[in-house]
């Protein structure tokens, strides 16, 4: 079975999917922050983009930059098959444990 | 070093030393889009937001998390892991033919380490390469905590003993090394761009 994508890898997939074809680092840094309410490094997420495209869950392309950049290339980023497949698993997985679950969990007596 | 409103750099861009050593930390792959990412963060929401001061420390923050991130890049070891193996093998072998010769008093215990040394430098090269799979990988991180052990034994008992030995110092410190390089780069993914184009 493959390895179950952590919690902030499935942050960067979905934010790489909801941002669909504007999804270059920038734009992603700003979507994984929006939800956790707190400033994520760019080191974080730029890490994880490398694990997650080196086990083929992403693949990217360069595009050009622009003025504001220095004119800099932007490096987009798509979600593959394989990547869509692993966050359907993990969201399987979690919902079928919440599931059992009462929430919100309340401390052992 | 550019005046502060060239075209290389506007008001709006960072410290263009730190710029720089960005530049320079970086693989030529990610100079551009990294780089170009942050100083647009930069000019268009930290600065405004910010003010100049705590602006640029913002951006001296994400420099300190980029610098690390080689060291989170398990491929980049990898050839120093092929390396130091080989030099592991060849020290296991060697100490154990030499235990074998001497023959010194308990000398059975020290020679069935040496090829404990040996298998450990003959399985991270086989399994490096032949890609055996993060599995396998991630056993030898057991052989990895030993050398580490064999190696600081080593050097504690050599730089307290009467008798200094410069081998022991150097295979003590390579045994450390080789144990590090396994830790850090066995049994995880290589980082790498699955460039489309």
């Amino acid at each position: 079975m493959a390895e179950i994508l952590g919690a902030f890898e499935q942050a960067v997939l979905l934010a790489i999917v909801s941002l669909g074809e504007n999804a270059y680092g920038r734009a992603i840094l700003h979507q994984v922050q929006e939800p956790l309410g707190r400033e994520v490094s760019a080191g974080s997420v730029y890490t994880t983009l490398d694990r997650l495209a080196s086990r083929g869950l992403l693949r990217s392309w360069l595009a050009e930059g622009t003025p504001v950049r220095g004119g800099r290339a932007r490096r987009y980023y798509a979600v593959t098959p394989a990547g869509l497949r692993a966050l359907n698993q993990a969201h399987k997985i979690i919902t079928a444990m919440w599931r059992r679950m009462e929430w919100p969990l309340k401390t052992a007596r | 070093m550019a005046p502060q409103d060239s075209p290389l750099n506007p008001p709006t861009a960072p410290p263009r030393w730190a710029e720089v050593l960005l530049e320079r930390l970086l693989t030529a792959a990610d100079r551009q889009t990294l780089v170009g990412d942050l100083r647009e963060e930069f000019a268009e929401a930290v600065l405004p937001q910010r003010g100049r001061l705590r602006a640029d420390l913002w951006y001296l923050r994400q420099v300190a998390s980029l610098a690390i991130r080689p060291l989170l890049a398990p491929a980049r070891f990898r050839r120093s892991l092929l390396l130091s193996s080989v030099f592991t093998l060849l020290c296991g072998c060697w100490l154990a033919w030499m235990e074998s010769l001497l023959r010194h008093p308990d000398y059975l215990s020290r020679f069935a380490i040496d090829l404990g040394i040996a298998a450990v430098g003959l399985a991270t090269l086989v399994t490096s390469l032949l890609h055996l799979g993060l599995r396998i990988e991630r056993v030898l991180w057991a052989g990895a905590v030993a050398l580490i052990a064999i190696g600081a034994q080593a050097f504690i008992h050599n730089a307290t003993s009467a008798n200094f030995e410069g081998f022991v110092l150097i295979v003590s410190l390579a045994l450390i090394a080789q144990g590090a390089l396994m830790l850090l780069s066995l049994g995880r993914p290589a980082a790498r761009h699955g460039s489309a184009s």
